[in-house]
């Protein structure tokens, strides 16, 4: 159970992984997933620097939260991925921003698997 | 045609409006006032009567079954279009409809329902209609004719844009989509209530309610008000019959028991019969099989009554309704105002077919239930019962055509039109020419006698009419207002069309359609079986050029990532009905995570 649990977490922080190097070297890829469209100067510099820094922020706690196994690596996962969430409903309510169904369905589906694998993973340290 | 027949109607009418014309720019106010009211009594009334969601062959001069005798009598005596258009969905078409003016540019695209939050940020995508058009009642009432509405508006609620604020002098007005027909209750979650407003201002229904009863009674209180001052009037009467949820008094329900025990591929055979019996369709119009019609066959006894059922409320309402409007005309001829009168009938769009295929599926009812709604046989169609006719028998309701409401498919936008009255005496007529719901402002102007607006109204710019006067097809002195030449787009959702000639170029989106343009010769093959792009490449790609241009000139955006109708619908109901619910527990949840992950990290510590 733990191992298939790993798997489920690794899974998420590569994927970040990947999604944070696009920003890095090829955001003009990746910012239409986002229903982006880069902007330029100061604003393509907080696009390309806040994204990058999101994602790889989120895929490093998960992998050191694999690699160390301390437990603690994933709250700041979670809250990340969480909040997004929230954030983006908060939107849809408040500011007529469009109900992003496609990516909130997956940030709150990996929130619950990370809280679980809090819970469920001991602390090897 | 003859000619002779017209009664010079045209003349005099182009006569009167220039006398009256004269008459109110004289500065001698008691001379002018004189000159206006013995000029605008010559002037006809005009009742443009608006059915909602009627299907092609629905009434009885386009070949249905369905008792109509009111609006037989006014095709016998008038010409009916068989060829005319207009969009597949309400409040586009009413726009269309009121103000000559295509919906984009009128700031209707679709109906606020179905608007996503992306869209409404632009002016085209309102849903209610834009300060930059002007209404046919506005124009009416300032060269002097009453105007009255009784029935749906949909095209904005609030205050600046009710009826009342857009040149109707009396007004009775629900706001909302649709809403029961029996009492004040609204139809789907997304609304609190039923919207009806009466001059301006909410009102409260009384308890004997039907809806076209009561909106017939409506229209001749107003029109009696007035009736002894001599000017002419204008009432615009759109029904709610045959919207959903489709109710029906029982009286009209049983005289269709067993009609449509045979289910709906032979009532589609029959009104395709009857339509080309009529000489409405060609004699060797084909069809297609819509993927929506379920096997009639397959049900089984009960499930086939119930269906039935369904179909002959359907049918009741527009017989009922049928009957109302034949109290209007009976009263107008007791007042001795027929002889002057023109009688405008169409319908907003083709046969609603968005009802659940099996209506007392779990699943389906659990909206209605949260109504207080029940679908049960024997109350169906009455007070308190939730009807649609779904998918197949919207199929037959538009029969022969293809496709239904929300879909670019002749059946979403083929529906049909009666201009009828002794002042425009044609009788029995049939016009094949191409007509658009746009055309009906100017037809309505120019049969008032009215002026086309300029490109200034009450002090603000307004956008110059898209639409075609139609009264020189009333009149026999051509065959068509649209050139070969002209072009005619449309869109909705992302379903698009574009009418040429006697060609149309037509996508339909998910899930019904495949997002595959075609090119279709409607006037041969009304039905749109025989794909023509393969065999008139060139012809299917200069009207797929004219469509981008529609496109770029009205502001047509893509769609949202992700959007479908129903998903949209949701979304806003979700937001309207609960999203200060949601709101509220978001943020708590906000303010309670940190604390979450501290006791957490806290206790993970101290393990």
């Amino acid at each position: 159970m733990n191992r298939i649990l790993k798997i489920l977490v690794l899974l998420p922080a590569v994927l970040f992984l990947v999604t944070g190097l696009r920003w890095l070297v090829a955001p003009t890829g990746v910012a239409s997933n986002f229903g982006l469209t880069l902007d330029q100067g100061v604003g393509l510099s907080s696009q390309v620097g806040d994204m990058s820094a999101f994602f790889l922020t989120l895929s490093s706690c998960l992998l050191i939260a694999l690699i160390s196994g301390r437990r603690s690596w994933y709250y700041p996962a979670i809250m990340l991925l969480s909040l997004t969430a929230i954030g983006r409903i908060v939107a849809w309510l408040v500011h007529d921003a469009a109900l992003a169904l496609d990516l909130i369905a997956p940030e709150i589906i990996v929130s619950i698997i990370l809280l679980i694998a809090a819970r469920r993973l001991a602390d090897e340290a | 045609m003859n000619i002779a027949r017209l009664r010079g109607w045209g003349l005099a009418t182009a006569i009167s409006f220039s006398l009256f014309t004269a008459a109110v720019q004289a500065n001698d106010e008691a001379e002018g006032v004189s000159n206006a009211r013995s000029t605008v009594a010559s002037r006809p009334n005009i009742v443009f009567i608006l059915a909602d969601d009627l299907g092609y062959t629905d009434i009885a001069p386009y070949g249905s079954e369905i008792s109509t005798p009111t609006l037989s009598a006014l095709a016998e005596q008038g010409v009916r279009f068989t060829n005319y258009h207009t969009a597949a969905n309400c409040a586009p078409a009413r726009a269309m409809l009121l103000t000559g003016v295509d919906s984009h540019a009128a700031g209707v695209s679709n109906i606020p329902e179905l608007l996503a939050p992306e869209q409404r940020t632009q002016p085209q995508y309102q849903g209610e209609l834009g300060d930059n058009v002007v209404t046919v009642a506005a124009l009416l009432e300032g060269s002097g004719y009453h105007t009255y509405m009784a029935g749906k508006w949909h095209l904005g609620a609030s205050p600046e844009k009710r009826p009342s604020r857009r040149g109707f002098e009396r007004t009775l007005a629900l706001m909302d989509s649709g809403a029961d027909n029996w009492e004040q209750r609204p139809y789907i979650p997304l609304y609190d209530r039923a919207n009806w407003f009466a001059d301006g201002e909410r009102i409260t229904l009384p308890e004997d309610f039907y809806s076209s009863r009561f909106l017939v009674d409506k229209t001749i209180e107003f029109i009696d008000s007035n009736l002894q001052d001599g000017k002419p009037f204008f009432a615009y009467v759109p029904f709610q019959a045959v919207h959903v949820p489709v109710q029906a008094p029982q009286a009209y329900i049983d005289k269709y028991r067993g009609v449509y025990d045979a289910g709906w591929d032979s009532l589609r055979l029959q009104r395709r019969a009857g339509a080309v019996e009529l000489g409405i369709v060609p004699a060797d119009t084909a069809m297609v099989d819509m993927s929506t019609t379920d096997d009639w066959n397959a049900l089984d006894e009960q499930r086939q009554r119930y269906e039935a059922k369904r179909m002959a409320v359907y049918a009741g309402m527009i017989e009922a309704m049928d009957f109302h409007i034949g109290r209007l005309v009976a009263y107008l001829k007791s007042r001795g105002e027929y002889g002057n009168t023109i009688f405008i009938f169409t319908s907003d769009n083709g046969s609603e077919a968005s009802g659940a295929a099996d209506q007392m599926a779990f699943a389906q009812t659990i909206g209605s239930r949260q109504l207080g709604y029940d679908s049960d046989y024997d109350r169906l169609g009455l007070k308190g019962s939730f009807n649609t006719i779904g998918p197949s028998f919207a199929s037959a309701s538009a029969s022969p055509l293809s496709h239904y409401k929300f879909y670019a498919g002749e059946g979403g936008m083929r529906v049909p039109l009666i201009i009828a009255g002794e002042p425009v005496r044609q009788p029995g007529e049939l016009n094949r020419a191409f007509a658009w719901a746009t055309d009906i402002t100017p037809t309505i102007l120019a049969l008032s006698g009215t002026a086309l607006p300029g490109e200034r109204y009450a002090g603000r710019p307004v956008l110059p009419l898209i639409g075609r006067d139609l009264t020189p097809l009333l009149r026999g002195e051509i065959e068509r207002v649209y050139g070969e030449g002209d072009a005619v787009g449309y869109e909705l959702t992302g379903h698009g069309a574009l009418f040429q000639g006697d060609y149309k170029v037509v996508v339909n989106q998910a899930p019904l359609g495949d997002g595959q343009w075609r090119l279709f010769n409607i006037v041969e093959d009304p039905g749109e079986t025989v794909d023509l792009a393969a065999t008139q490449p060139a012809l299917f790609q200069r009207m797929l050029s004219r469509y981008q241009q529609y496109q770029q000139e009205n502001g047509v955006l893509p769609l949202p990532v992700g959007y479908t109708q129903m998903r949209q619908l949701f979304f806003n109901t979700l937001h309207k009905k609960s999203g200060e619910q949601i709101l509220i527990f978001l943020l708590t949840l906000l303010l309670l995570l940190p604390f979450y992950v501290a006791y957490r990290m806290k206790k993970d510590v101290l393990r």
